[in-house]
């Protein structure tokens, strides 16, 4: 009998736990330990932040999911990790705190023989003064936050009903962001319902970003075939802005956020502010505060975890230029060297550098997207924990251990431009790889045949389809293991 | 200096056909088939 606890129901967590429970026997025990009830197809918080979906369109309650599935759920926090047991205690163990009403705040300690960390991100709202729900901005990390941000958008929305310009700010609220995608998604979905609500004219929406140009989407932009050439999403990025009138300010490191007015600083080091009267910034994420303590409750958090929070798996971690990064640095089981039961996937795992090229501002400020892993090589890299777990828990040391290195590793990613059965869009793109391989692909790092990006009305109805699809699968509806990650 | 904007400002614009086909429901419908074939093969090479 073998005892597996995730830590974290996000997209990795929940698929890693919803796989092991059909490839482990009746005897094993699948743990869940997440600080939320609910789960969130968090890909349509945006739709959320725009009005055009409910915060419960997109969350569903963990709880009876798991009783279905035989999971034993546990609503808390991890703090630490003791993957040597302690004192008189031979067996690793997780320490967390509840968070479910009924023991909130108790202390729990859970032993297990596998460990999965997919705890996502912290979102770090307090590395820019007055980011944030609890700040000056709006965000759509959390469909909660999503909603206030929606109330927020309609009372501008509002007031340019009654004449009043107003100045819409969407972007990113520190130099060192990841999910640009996102941002980008929020911003032409708010264009598109002020134009539905017959105000675009009153509204002047400005794309703030950390990207170095348009299209970079923390992924060093896309190369991609069309009729006969080579585009770049930066030109066809550029053409969507102009079309959609849509002004950006890239390269941008925001320094801090005040009642109606955003500071940043830029990558010539120059220092701007713009006014606003409406701003989504999304936050920058940092690992979640987890500790970990060898046998003797000797502290080795920092050998288990880079300095930005998140945990070192079976990467290169050796610091080079930038010209020296290769794609075989990026990790490929996600496992702990010491630890090689314990797995870290999705955005819990340290990446070993960024994928676009970063950069300085002329004073000194890292002013570099991090690298996005979300989505689909989230999904793929929860399943490969729980194919990994399953096949080790069967064979021990002779098991055969799977790969799937996100520089072998494709992504089919659909950004929304406006919601509506007739009248959305939205830009469809896939890349292969994730993280180009120059050696591999000596020209753009990637597959000139699987990597492609188009804009157009199916792009909605394939996101439409994406989210009612992934909800089904995540609520584990018979069939649900047939649809891919 | 950040030259975003003059970029924007220069970049193509679609034609008017191009923006009917965006929109159009037979052409879209036959783009959401071959996009979700692409999409599809991207998911198989993860899936091998």
């Amino acid at each position: 009998m073998a005892r597996v606890v995730i830590l974290g129901g996000g997209i990795a967590g929940h698929t890693a736990a919803l796989h092991l429970t059909r490839m482990l026997t009746r005897s094993d025990e699948v743990v869940v330990v997440t600080p939320n009830s609910k789960w969130n197809w968090i890909p349509s918080n945006i739709w959320v932040g725009v009005g055009k979906m409910k915060t419960d369109q997109v969350t569903f309650k963990l709880g009876p999911i798991y009783k279905r599935k035989g999971i034993e759920f546990h609503q808390a926090l991890a703090t630490g990790i003791h993957p040597e047991g302690g004192p008189g205690r031979p067996r690793p163990y997780v320490e967390v705190t509840y968070t479910d009403p009924a023991r909130a705040g108790a202390h729990g300690e859970l032993d297990y023989d596998y460990l999965v960390n997919a705890t996502g991100p912290k979102l770090n709202f307090g590395a820019t003064p007055g980011l944030g729900p609890a700040g000056h901005s709006y965000s759509v990390c959390t469909a909660a936050h999503a909603g206030d941000a929606s109330a927020a958008l309609h009372e501008s929305i509002k007031r340019m009903q009654h004449g009043e310009r107003q100045v819409i700010v969407v972007g990113m609220g520190h130099g060192t962001c990841t999910c640009e995608g996102a941002a980008f998604e929020y911003a032409f979905n708010v264009e598109h319902e002020m134009r539905q609500a017959g105000v675009r004219d009153l509204a002047d929406i400005v794309y703030l970003t950390n990207e170095y140009e348009l299209g970079d989407f923390g992924v060093g932009g896309l190369t991609f075939t069309q009729q006969g050439f080579q585009t770049t999403s930066k030109l066809w990025t550029e053409s969507l802005f102009r079309e959609r009138g849509i002004r950006a300010i890239t390269g941008a490191h925001v320094t801090g956020v005040e009642e109606g007015v955003v500071h940043y600083e830029q990558l010539d080091g120059s220092s701007n502010s713009l006014f606003f009267d409406f701003a989504m910034l999304l936050p920058p994420f940092r690992g979640v505060d987890l500790h970990a303590y060898d046998a003797d409750g000797t502290d080795i958090t920092d050998e288990l975890f880079a300095p930005n929070g998140f945990m070192k798996v079976d990467a290169d971690y050796s610091a080079k230029p930038f010209e020296e990064w290769l794609a075989k640095d990026w990790p490929s089981t996600y496992q702990v060297p010491r630890y090689p039961n314990i797995f870290a996937v999705g955005i819990a795992f340290a990446p070993p550098h960024q994928i676009s090229r970063p950069r300085k501002s002329s004073s000194g400020t890292v002013i570099a997207p991090s690298p996005p892993r979300t989505g689909m090589p989230s999904g793929i890299m929860g399943r490969l924990a729980a194919t990994n777990i399953a096949e080790m828990i069967r064979h021990g040391d002779s098991a055969k251990i799977r790969t799937a290195s996100m520089a072998d590793m494709g992504a089919a990613c659909v950004a929304s431009a406006g919601s509506g059965l007739r009248q959305g869009s939205a830009a469809s793109m896939t890349m292969y790889p994730v993280v180009p391989d120059l050696v591999k692909y000596p020209n753009t790092g990637r597959s000139l045949k699987d990597t492609f990006g188009e804009i157009g009305l199916s792009g909605h109805w394939i996101k439409l389809l994406l989210h009612y699809m992934f909800i089904y699968k995540a609520k584990a509806r018979p069939g649900w293991h047939l649809i891919p990650e | 200096m950040d030259d975003t904007e003059a970029n924007i400002a220069r970049a193509p614009l679609p034609t008017d056909k191009t923006l009917r086909a965006r929109k159009n429901l037979l052409i879209q419908f036959e783009r959401f088939v071959v996009i979700n074939t692409k999409m599809l093969k991207i998911i198989r090479k993860e899936h091998r």
